[in-house]
């Protein structure tokens, strides 16, 4: 029949399917029947009746034999494990840190850079940076963004603040941002309850109206629909909640509440949110906007702020930014790690199956097929991952908790899952590629061995430079790895010992707002922080206390300008700083000429000023700044009565002193923000709880917060790059661990498979010391093998990091050398404790058995 | 029956169709894979066609609880192909399939006990 070798074929085909046991046991006879079955059916129907009984059958008898065969070599494997539990749980706690690492860290990628913005198509979404389109009034602006048309579909103002809000006695603090009326429409988002803001609602005596995130309408209201229409009370001022926004929408940066813009001439506080015209490319797009920007601000340059030229950036881009590249390179480095733990692991199940070699050979002897072997070995690697992969969603989840901690989400709806499941796809993949990479080399190597009785040498010999390859290679990564953490280690130091101005031991602070409470009215401001300050620094302990405007390390925006020195314009913008008396005594600041304010000169409001070296050099020496003037603009001066050290206020690697600051008396401080600054003996925070209730019973209808000690402030600020350092620096040192393992178990098994050969020379005269020294020179041979490719690796992973982390520098060759070095001593003890089995070897007992 | 294997036999019960018919067709003598397909086939006026994955799978199962054994004995050459698999029962496949029979058989008294015994029956 011409069918016959087709049919025949696509059984052959459908066989080959089953597991590999029953494979070998059953298809001959299976085969056979099917032929017998072909010879009695004739006719096209027979044979369509026969093909679906046959097919039928396929359907239901595979799962029954895979489940079968798995089970059996699932009850193997476990019987193996609970042989060299040590061994096992080493490998599956590698590979779970390795894969646990990895989706964490992924969760992290996937969230900030993958996951799309809980907007209506949001990649069409873009921000506006370094930009102020006319924004005087509302008239302005929304005439301006109705003229964007050929690019941008629409655009909205948004600026945020912190402020007082709710009952005038026991006012809290909320996250609220002003906006054009158009800024819900522009992110395409739909209120929970009520309405957004109505056109014209931007504008002054109309704008008594707010939206509230979803969790401050379960906060206040207990999700009451009644909450519409009702009024709350920001800084004093009441407004009406017109609309409730959905659950999980808090853009920008948390926001508790929206208010309709309040526009001003000057304000540059403005952050300029917008929609691309459909169908616009993003090189059309910004060189349309560059045109505009060179228009609405022709004479920027001449400002000094060339370094700030407008910008058009994807709002996730915007979003993701600050931590975009670390976590980039935190997945590099978590990549890394896996790699290395999978080649660990492959090493390991390497010397096990080379340790295994006469239980296999025995098994193919009595039948089994090489087949059948490799499908048992990789069953043994699939339960392993798993295993892993389990352990390994802990340990994701500790990441991801940490990561939460260290740099929170931009956005609520962008929080950091595990269950996720892009997440749980990455995991899955992670797993299986981990076990093929590991599963695969071992099953290849078992997949050569021989019937009983017949090893041959080059089986071994392919297996052990094998072996030593995965050991190079790890040794590779591993420098690379130490290189980076040298490299992020460094950059980390740096920050810590920049020169930040002020020390931090022993520094209280304590903010305020007076905004909305009967002490903001003018002329109230300055009485209170004189009560307050009075109280403290009656209180045991206290050494001085002082306050100012902007607390270093808090600057969440400029107030400033460019002031002049005598009339003479500064090439740069300057901070402007309002201070009380005392100030640079209690922050531990360095007055280098002259003194600061005295509490007089704070009640007059004289116009003094006190400037910081970096303002005062830029006009001849620091000392002679003295009794000259800063100027602003060319009616108002202030005349220079000190010239300090510049403070941080950015808490970057950025040198302070390359920061023009001016700092002036606090006539009617308590504006935004305040904060008092008190100086203690002894440990800072056990005055924290005596200093904040003081200044809460000077008036307990103004909000007190931030109350914590500069120290903890100062670990806040740090708190992201040391996260980095340290976990580049843990996986460094588990990837020297898992090398030292790599080598010592090679090693090992070298010493096992070549003991006959020992015995033979130590008989021969050889001493054990010299032929572990042999062994000794072999296996630092691979490690300079893997340790020559390191080198060049880091050197160019190194130039890499520089572009990821703020302030890497690549490696220099002294520090590579020093993590040979350092890698090739660990080696060498790795060597030699897997060679001491030479040293108790038995010759006679040896050369007898064999 | 000792007690130990009357426990193991117990653990097997009930017994599959296929697995009972097996050793059933099995209690008349060796068979090959392909002819205890056709006898079950038969026994059964074709209700049980067995495929040859459930045939081989159970068979494989069966040669694993020791229900069954492969035979070294071959009819004459002439008459089969002695590449073909032959099997026979086992003393302790035997007692299996009778503690089924008695099984199914005290399950019958109870259904007629309880129900009555069809007329046409």
């Amino acid at each position: 029949m011409p069918s016959w070798p087709l049919s025949l074929k696509l059984y052959r085909f459908l066989l080959k399917l089953y597991p590999a046991g029953f494979r070998d046991d059953y298809a001959g006879p299976m085969e056979r029947e099917f032929r017998d079955q072909l010879a009695e059916s004739s006719g096209v129907f027979a044979l369509a009746r026969l093909w679906l009984g046959l097919l039928t059958d396929w359907a239901v008898s595979i799962p029954l034999q895979f489940s079968r065969e798995l089970s059996q070599d699932a009850r193997h494997t476990l019987r193996l494990w609970a042989k060299r539990p040590g061994q096992t749980v080493f490998a599956a706690l590698a590979l779970a840190i390795g894969i646990g690492a990895n989706t964490g860290v992924f969760s992290v990628v996937n969230a900030l850079l993958l996951r799309s913005l809980p907007f209506h198509d949001p990649s069409r979404l873009v921000s506006l940076g370094t930009f102020f389109p006319p924004h005087g009034s509302a008239k302005e602006f929304h005439e301006w963004r109705l003229q964007q048309g050929t690019y941008l579909t629409d655009a909205a103002l948004i600026e945020q603040f912190d402020v007082n809000l709710g009952a005038a006695q026991r006012p809290e603090r909320a996250h609220l941002s002003y906006t054009s009326w158009n800024f819900f429409a522009v992110l395409g988002a739909q209120p929970a309850l009520g309405r957004w803001f109505r056109d014209g609602e931007d504008t002054r005596g109309k704008n008594a109206v707010a939206v509230i995130s979803y969790g401050l309408w379960q906060q206040l209201f207990a999700g009451d629909q009644q909450a519409v229409g009702s009024t709350i009370r920001v800084n004093g001022m009441p407004l009406t909640v017109v609309g409730v926004a959905p659950a999980g929408f808090n853009y920008p940066n948390k926001s508790d509440l929206w208010y309709a813009a309040n526009y001003s001439p000057g304000n540059n506080g403005w952050q300029t949110i917008a929609r691309l015209q459909p169908g616009i490319t993003w090189p059309q797009a910004r060189a349309v906007f560059a045109v505009e920007a060179d228009r609405l601000w022709p004479r920027r340059d001449e400002l000094g702020n060339s370094e700030h030229d407008p910008k058009m950036t994807s709002l996730q881009d915007e979003l993701a930014g600050p931590v975009k590249n670390a976590s980039l390179m935190l997945m590099a480095g978590v990549i890394l790690i896996l790699l290395i733990a999978c080649s660990n692991v492959a090493n390991l199940l390497m010397a096990r199956t080379a340790d295994r070699a006469t239980e296999l050979s025995i098994r193919s002897a009595l039948g089994a097929s090489r087949a059948r072997i490799v499908q048992q070995l990789l069953t043994e690697c699939l339960l392993l991952s798993l295993v892993a992969s389990l352990a390994g969603l802990l340990v994701a989840s500790w990441t991801t908790s940490l990561a939460t901690k260290v740099q929170p989400a931009p956005l609520s709806t962008q929080s950091y899952l595990i269950l996720d499941g892009r997440v749980l796809c990455f995991a899955a993949a992670a797993a299986i590629a981990s076990c093929v990479f590991f599963g695969a080399l071992p099953s290849l190597y078992a997949g050569r061995t021989q019937p009983f009785g017949a090893r041959v040498s080059s089986s071994t010999r392919g297996a052990r430079l094998i072996r030593q390859a995965l050991v190079a290679g790890q040794v590779m990564l591993t420098i690379i790895l130490l290189a980076a953490s040298v490299s992020v280690g460094r950059a980390f130091v740096n920050v810590m010992k920049t020169d930040r101005g002020f020390t931090t031991q022993g520094l209280v602070t304590v903010s305020v707002s007076l905004e909305g409470t009967t002490r903001g009215v003018a002329g109230h401001q300055l009485p209170y922080f004189e009560e307050a300050l009075d109280r403290v620094r009656r209180l045991p302990g206290v050494r001085s206390a002082s306050e100012t405007e902007f607390l270093p390390l808090d600057a969440t925006g400029f107030v400033g300008g460019p002031f002049g020195f005598d009339g003479r314009a500064a090439k740069q913008n300057s901070t402007l700083i309002a201070v009380l008396s005392d100030y640079f005594k209690t922050m531990g600041g360095r007055i280098l000429y002259g003194r600061e304010f005295t509490d007089a000169e704070i009640l007059s409001d004289a116009p003094l000023a006190v400037v910081n070296e970096r303002f005062a050099k830029e006009f001849g020496s620091a000392a002679d700044a003295l009794q000259h003037e800063v100027t602003i603009g060319k009616s108002t001066s202030r005349k220079i009565i000190g010239v300090v050290t510049g403070m941080d206020y950015m808490t970057g690697t950025m040198d302070t002193a390359h920061c023009n600051q001016i700092f002036i008396p606090a006539h009617a401080p308590g504006g935004f923000v305040s904060t008092f600054v008190v100086r203690v003996d002894g440990r800072a925070e056990g005055s924290l709880p005596a200093i904040r209730d003081t200044i809460r019973a000077v008036d307990t209808q103004v909000p007190v917060f931030g109350v914590k000690t500069m120290e903890q402030r100062m670990a806040d600020a740090v708190a992201r790059p040391k996260f980095y350092r340290t976990a580049v620096l843990l996986f460094a040192a588990f990837a020297l661990f898992l090398a030292v393992i790599g080598i010592y178990s090679v090693v090992s098994c070298a010493v096992a498979l070549r003991t006959h050969e020992m015995a033979v020379r130590l008989a021969l005269g050889a001493t054990p010391a010299a032929l572990r020294g042999t062994m000794l020179w072999q296996g630092l041979l691979t490690v300079v093998a893997g340790a020559i490719f390191g080198v060049a690796g880091a050197m160019f992973t190194g130039r890499f990091l520089e572009s990821l982390v703020e302030g890497a520098k690549s490696v220099d060759l002294a520090t590579l050398i020093l993590s040979f070095l350092l890698i090739a001593l660990i080696a060498s003890a790795g060597i030699w404790a897997g060679t001491r089995r030479i040293a108790r070897l038995d010759i006679l007992d040896l050369l007898r058995i064999e | 029956m000792s007690p130990i294997d009357r426990q193991a036999a117990n653990d097997l019960m009930p017994l599959s169709p296929a697995v009972f018919h097996i050793l059933l067709s099995l209690g008349e003598g060796e068979r090959h894979g392909y002819a205890l397909k056709r006898e079950i086939f038969r026994r059964t006026d074709g209700k049980l066609r067995l495929g040859p994955g459930m045939l081989y799978g159970s068979i494989n199962k069966m040669l694993a609880l020791g229900l069954i054994e492969e035979s070294d004995d071959r009819p004459d050459p002439h008459l089969d192909d002695e590449r073909r698999r032959y099997y026979r029962i086992t003393n302790y496949g035997r007692k299996v399939a009778q503690a089924e029979a008695a099984r199914m058989r005290e399950l019958a008294q109870l259904a007629t006990a309880t129900f009555g015994s069809p007329k046409h029956a």
